[in-house]
This record gives C-alpha cells, sequence and structure tokens, in this order.
C-alpha cells in the first residue's frame, strides 16, 4: 500500500495560512459576494479586473507559489491552496486556476528559463491572464516553421478562460513531436469564440489558430510529462476550491435549516435533515484530509503526487457533489429558484468535473496507478 | 521545546530497540500463506482469549519496563511525557514488526479508562491504579451498557446503595468486551433515583473478582462470543473506588466516551488494505467497475488515515481536536462496509461456500463482524446525532418522556 509517511503537521493549518485565508475571506466578502459574482459574470470579461489587481497586487496570491527570481513570493503551493479554497467558496469568476496553476505550472515545469522570464512576472503581477490550450483533451494543432519563425494552425476547444487570456500555452505537434508552446494571439491569426457553458463562473472557448505566431517553450519531447504535471497540479488546486465550495454550502444550508420552521420546529431539528448534515460534514472533512494532503505532496515535490491529486479528485469531485446537491435540496422551493446562489454551486460542481476528469475516471486513474488494472 | 527529540532520531530509536525487543515481519507478507483470519471480533474459546491476552500483556509489560510503553505520560507514571503525535510515531515503527495483536480490552485500558483516572481520580487512586493499568497488570473493562439502556446510557437502571464505607451494587452491564480477562470494570450505576437522570449517577471501579460479580459470555452473529453479559448482585465496591464524584459520574462517562470516539478512527484499515491485496491478487483481471470499487476503497482507507493524522497534528499542536475527530467512526464503519462489498464482488461464490481455498471463506468474518462496529461504541445513528447537534449546532430532539 501507500507509505503514508507524512508529518501530520504538513495537514493544518499554519498561523501564515490562517491569516492569509482571513484576508481573503473579508476582501472577497466585500468584492465577491452572490450580488458581486453575478454583475461579474455579465461584464465583458467575466471578471472583476480591480478585484484581479488587488489580489494579484495587494495580497500576492498570484505569486504565493512562483520562485522569487520570477517575481514570485516563494511559498508553496500550499499557500495557494488556502486562496483556491476560499476562491471556490464564494465562486470567484477570476481565472487564478487557468492562469497561474495552469500555465504557471507550465511554464515552471517546462524549466525554460527564458520563458519562464519572459512571463511569470507578468503572471505574479496580475498583468498577464494565461490559460493551457490541448492540454485537457486531445486537439488537433499543429506547428511548423514558418519563414517568420514557428506558427500553430488547428483547433483546441474547451480552453477555460480561453476567450480572453493574454497568452496561452498549446501543446502542439511539430515535426520532432508534440512540444509546448507559449502563443500571444491576435486577432488577425487566431478566433476564438466563447461557448455557452453550464457554469457561467467559469468559462470556455474553442480557439483557432490561423498560422498564429508562437514560440516553442522547453525541450522537445517534454511535452507530455509537462502536461502530466500541470494536470496534476490543476486537480489539486481544483479539490481546494470544492472543499471550499461544499463548506460554504454546508454553511449556508446550516443557517436556512435554523431559521426556516415547519410543523412548528426548525426543520435542522429533524433528524431525516440532521443525519444527512451529519453525513455531508463526515464528506467534507474527508475532502478537506484528502486536499490537504495532495497540497502537501504538490507542495514537496513527492512522489506520491499522482496517486494524492486523483485520490483528492475522487474524494473532492464526491464531496462537491453531495453538497451542492444538498444546497438546493434542503433549501426547498427556494433552493430551485434563478435568484438563490445553490444552482451556480451545482454548476459549478458539475462542470468542473468535466475539467479534469469525473469521479469515475480518477478511480480508473487510480486503479492503475496502484496495479490493478491488469 | 526542551527534551523533546526530533521526530526521526526518535523513530530510528524506537527502530533500534524493536530490533532487540522483537521479530521483525517479513517483509513482503507472502500472499496465499500462513494466517488468513481477516475477523473484525475474535471467536475464541476463554482459554484462549487467556493465553492471547497473556501474550500480548508480555510484550506491554516488557515495552513500558524500557520506556516504551507510556511515551505520552510523565515521568511518575513511567512515561517520558513526549507530545501524543510521538505514540503513533513509535506504533508506525512497531507496524513492520511481529508483536501481539492487542484485542481491545488493551486500548480500553490504555486509552479509555487509564486517562479518565487521571483526570477524575483522587491523587491516592492515581498513584494505585495507573501504573499497573499503563503496564496492563490490571486490565479493565467498561460496564456501562444495559439492556434498558443502549443507545440512551444515561437511563442505567444498575443500583449502587451507600453501605458504611462503600456501595452495594446491584444491576445487570450487557455489550462487556474483555470481561472475562478484566481485573476492574468501570460502572455507571445509579446513586440517586430521585434525582435528574443524568444528575442521579456515580462512576465505580469493581473488581471483576469481586464475590457477586458473575461473567456470562454472549454469542453474537459471527458464531463467537466477544462480549459478555455482567451480572452484579451485592457486590461490595469500597468508596475509595469510586471514581469522580458522588452524581457526577456522567461527566466521568462522557470522558470515556468521548476517548472512545477519537479511539475509533483506525478501525477496518487493516483488513481495508487485505481486500486491495486480494483485488491484486484475484488470479482473473478484474472488470472496469471492480477496478473503481477497489481504488474507491483505496482513497477511502487512505482519507481515513489522513483524518487521523489530523487528529493527532490537533493534539500535538496542543489544540483540542475538532469536526475530524468526530467524523472518524462513522468514516470508519463506512469503510468496513465498503470493504464488505469489493470482497463480496471479487469472491463471489467462495464468499457463500467455503471451498477449502485460503483467503476466501475466511472473509466470512468481516462480512458478519463489521456490522457490530456500526453498533458497539456509540451506533452510527448516535454518532450523527452528536456531529449535527455538538458540531454543526443543529436544534436538539424534542424530549421525550424521562429526560
Amino acid at each position: 500500500m501507500i507509505r503514508l509517511d507524512v508529518d501530520p503537521a504538513a495537514l493544518s493549518e499554519t498561523d501564515g495560512q490562517r491569516q492569509l485565508r482571513s484576508v481573503l475571506r473579508d476582501l472577497l466578502g466585500q468584492y465577491c459576494g452572490p450580488v458581486g459574482v453575478r454583475a461579474q459574470v455579465d461584464s465583458p470579461r467575466g471578471f472583476d479586473q480591480v478585484l484581479w489587481n488587488r489580489l494579484a497586487r495587494e495580497i500576492g496570491v498570484h505569486g504565493l507559489a512562483l520562485p522569487e527570481e520570477y517575481g514570485g513570493a516563494g511559498y508553496t503551493y500550499a499557500e495557494l491552496a488556502v486562496a483556491q479554497e476560499e476562491l471556490g467558496r464564494v465562486l470567484c469568476p477570476a481565472p487564478l486556476l487557468a492562469t497561474v496553476v495552469l500555465a504557471g505550472h507550465a511554464l515552471l515545469v517546462s524549466g525554460d528559463q527564458q520563458a519562464c522570464a519572459r512571463w511569470l512576472p507578468g503572471i505574479a503581477s496580475g498583468e498577464l491572464t494565461a490559460t493551457v490550450a490541448g492540454f485537457l483533451y486531445p486537439a488537433d494543432v499543429t506547428a511548423e516553421r514558418g519563414p517568420g519563425g514557428w506558427v500553430l494552425r488547428g483547433d483546441a476547444d474547451f480552453v477555460p478562460g480561453g476567450e480572453g487570456a493574454d497568452l496561452l500555452l498549446v501543446k502542439a505537434r511539430a515535426p520532432d513531436g508534440e512540444r509546448l508552446f507559449a502563443c500571444e494571439p491576435d486577432g488577425a491569426t487566431c478566433d476564438r469564440t466563447a461557448r455557452r457553458v453550464l457554469d457561467p463562473t467559469r468559462r470556455q472557448a474553442l480557439v483557432r489558430f490561423r498560422g498564429a505566431r508562437a514560440e516553442p517553450v522547453g525541450e522537445p519531447g517534454r511535452a507530455a510529462e509537462v502536461v502530466d504535471a500541470v494536470l496534476d497540479a490543476g486537480r489539486v488546486a481544483l479539490a481546494a476550491e470544492h472543499v471550499g465550495g461544499s463548506a460554504h454550502a454546508l454553511d449556508a444550508v446550516l443557517a436556512h435549516v435554523s431559521r426556516r420552521t415547519q410543523f412548528g420546529r426548525a426543520i435542522g431539528s429533524f433528524q431525516a435533515v440532521k443525519h444527512r448534515l451529519a453525513d455531508l460534514l463526515v464528506e467534507i472533512e474527508g475532502a478537506r484530509s484528502a486536499s490537504a494532503y495532495a497540497s502537501a505532496c504538490l507542495a514537496a515535490g513527492a512522489s506520491e503526487l499522482p496517486l494524492a491529486a486523483s485520490a483528492a479528485a475522487v474524494v473532492c469531485t464526491g464531496a462537491h457533489r453531495l453538497a451542492t446537491t444538498e444546497y438546493v435540496q434542503l433549501h426547498g422551493g427556494i433552493g430551485f429558484t434563478w435568484e438563490h446562489p445553490a444552482h451556480l454551486y451545482l454548476r459549478r460542481a458539475r462542470a468542473d468535473e468535466a475539467l479534469f476528469g469525473t469521479g469515475d475516471d480518477h478511480r480508473l486513474r487510480l486503479a492503475g496507478l496502484l496495479g490493478l488494472a491488469r | 521545546m526542551d527534551g523533546i527529540p526530533d521526530p526521526d532520531e526518535f523513530r530510528a530509536d524506537a527502530r533500534s530497540w524493536l530490533k532487540g525487543a522483537a521479530t521483525a515481519r517479513a517483509a513482503h507478507r507472502e500472499w496465499g500463506r500462513g494466517d488468513d483470519s481477516v475477523a473484525v471480533f475474535e471467536n475464541w474459546t476463554e482459554a484462549e482469549e487467556r493465553a492471547h491476552t497473556d501474550r500480548t500483556r508480555d510484550w506491554e509489560r516488557t515495552r513500558y519496563d524500557q520506556g516504551w510503553g507510556a511515551i505520552g505520560w510523565p515521568p511518575e507514571y513511567g512515561g517520558r511525557e513526549l507530545p501524543a503525535y510521538y505514540e503513533q510515531l513509535y506504533r508506525a515503527e512497531e507496524a513492520a514488526f511481529d508483536v501481539p495483536r492487542r484485542t481491545e480490552i488493551f486500548p480500553v485500558t490504555r486509552q479509555l479508562v487509564a486517562p479518565a483516572i487521571r483526570i477524575w481520580g483522587t491523587d491516592e487512586q492515581r498513584r494505585r491504579w495507573l501504573r499497573p493499568m499503563l503496564r496492563t497488570d490490571e486490565l479493565a473493562c467498561q460496564l456501562f451498557s444495559e439492556t434498558e439502556a443502549g443507545s440512551d446510557l444515561a437511563a442505567v437502571r444498575t443500583r449502587a446503595v451507600r453501605d458504611g464505607d462503600g456501595w452495594i451494587v446491584n444491576g445487570h452491564k450487557i455489550w462487556t468486551s474483555g470481561a472475562r480477562v478484566a481485573t476492574w470494570g468501570v460502572a455507571v450505576c445509579r446513586t440517586d433515583p430521585e434525582a435528574p437522570r443524568h444528575a442521579g449517577i456515580t462512576v465505580l471501579l469493581v473488581r471483576m473478582d469481586a464475590p457477586g460479580v458473575t461473567v456470562r459470555p454472549i454469542r453474537q452473529m459471527t458464531g463467537g462470543s466477544s462480549f459478555n453479559e455482567v451480572y452484579l448482585d451485592d457486590v461490595f465496591v469500597p468508596d475509595s473506588d469510586r471514581l469522580g464524584p458522588v452524581g457526577e459520574g456522567w461527566r466521568v462517562t462522557l470522558t470515556v466516551l468521548a476517548a472512545e470516539r477519537l479511539d475509533s478512527g483506525g478501525l477496518g484499515l487493516d483488513n481495508a488494505d487485505r481486500a486491495l491485496d486480494l483485488a491484486r491478487h484475484l488470479p482473473r483481471p478484474l472488470t472496469g467497475g471492480e477496478q473503481q470499487q477497489a481504488a474507491d476503497l483505496f482513497a477511502r482507507a487512505l482519507v481515513q488515515r489522513l483524518i487521523a493524522l489530523r487528529v493527532t497534528a490537533a493534539l500535538a499542536a496542543g489544540r483540542e481536536p475538532g469536526a475530524e475527530a468526530s467524523v472518524g467512526k462513522l468514516h470508519a464503519t463506512a469503510t468496513m462496509r465498503a470493504t464488505t462489498d469489493l470482497v463480496q464482488q471479487l469472491l463471489g461464490p467462495s464468499l457463500a461456500a467455503d471451498t477449502g481455498e485460503w483467503g476466501t471463506f475466511a472473509w466470512t468474518e468481516h462480512l458478519l463482524g463489521a456490522p457490530g462496529y456500526r453498533i458497539a461504541g456509540g451506533s452510527d445513528e448516535i454518532q450523527r446525532n452528536i456531529l449535527a447537534e455538538r458540531v454543526l449546532g443543529l436544534p436538539k430532539e424534542p424530549k421525550g418522556a424521562g429526560r
């Protein structure tokens, strides 16, 4: 079995992390409440640029897990996970996952110091938004060397935040095999179409490269390795978001069932309700544990990361599904209305399962990692 | 902090001591040979239970005498006063050695009863009881449940009546593990039938060899006997064996119950690992559904270990564990059920009929034992009430008659 050689202290919050959480909760409570989120979603960019800048510059969220030489703060993914959890709690539509975790990590693990020096400081300061294309779903993008350098052609779909990102990191087929490219898209050579989405707080786009200028990132032959590492980092960050979203759902339901009376009693005094919430708490505490472990593995660069990331995906996806389902159900009719935020959480939970895989996808991956698939 | 060894150093010390005191387990237990028992509750005769208890006790005494038995306790009780986390570090090392498997009476004595004595006992009681219990010279069982006081433990009817410098106890206790080998029983007694029910309770420590104590094994659904009924007929208990003030017994009882919940986080993990080994050694490829089921069990067991580590971390940091401690038992009983479900799927007919093949029909012991833990030590339903009311702060049930 897995040798669980982890210092228990790595699973509990440090004082610094607790402070970060409290600062973020205040800020997000002010600028990213349920009304604010809807306003952001309806805005052209889909998120609040002012909040984005404050997160990056005042609190330094973007640079938390980036090295100091590239404008980061040199902390670890364990700190970034705290931020993801708080952002997931309020469904913050800012593209932190795509920009910092997916694109930022892709640049870092590519080992390409020039590319890191060129783009990471912009990511850390919040000037740049970025994402990855062709990582999550197979895309049909080829790279060829033209007279003025490399150009990309072909389509990548379901690109998170792809419509507005300033920088795309693209996995493409080059003559010498699959390779990673960085592309700063322009309208003349790159069409980007926003998809209608289940979860309006996380936009997706179809990106069509029509001879878009791009620069290779990292050595040839390493694309698969980089993509695997980035997806695991994404799973870990998403697991933290799911812990936050689930915890919000539980809090909201607790407040409602304590207030709402029927049959002359608070509905939260009925065992049929209490026991379901107790079960939800068990799931959420499990999710919190799996997420903390996966973040610790990512922060430490541990070899258990793939196992930990998939286990966290299984557990946190399941908890989020349950929490958001109960969020709607235990609010009764009001929970089924457009105005109530519950459906936004349910949309997020279900749409996220398509991002890095459903719980069942991760069970199969785990089975493979555990030597159970023969 | 002064005098606290570095964890790695401590583990290395423990390892080197264990090398001299015990035999190392084979690095990889060979699949298909040796003991294939996965019993949740042992199916032993009294003689077998005694023999196993003696073997375990020998080992516990060795480690206590050599400074590895009461790691978290102060020196006056033979310990080293290290953070709780170090006991788990020691356990992690011990797991690599062939030492007797501790039956329930051992954690009940050392992890449930001894800490309650430390909190509630007089100086004289602590001097008299703690060292012998930590060394397991004395073993203590719980005389808690009664036929009419199960989940509603405060309904106990066992009576203790003042008699000179002691008490006369009459009653009938049930579901007591280890009563056949215990030397002491921690009895929850009603001393004031007129008082509101939680206020009329007092805890007494009863010598299990006192005149009037009769132990009768209960045969459980596994076919064996791990639990007992204990009859108390005019048993005399000196007042010096009363734990905590008269009428404060409910609070003493809660101390023990809280420790019991904290101690149940590791339940079922060995068998979950064993079921995954079974999946790995199955002579046919697993279907996709079976792979997912096995992976799910792996994730469950991993999470259960992580929850236990978070509890440890909270204790090590001097914090009272929160929700993570209370969810442990519910998580554990669900793991046991998931283990049964996977094994059922993998073994098919060889779980229903004994072909004599190693490691197959033996799983019926798990299948039949696992339901017991959903009832013992606070049923799943009571655990949910505790989570809902004490952790989530939801309103209490409207009280019925008798409250």
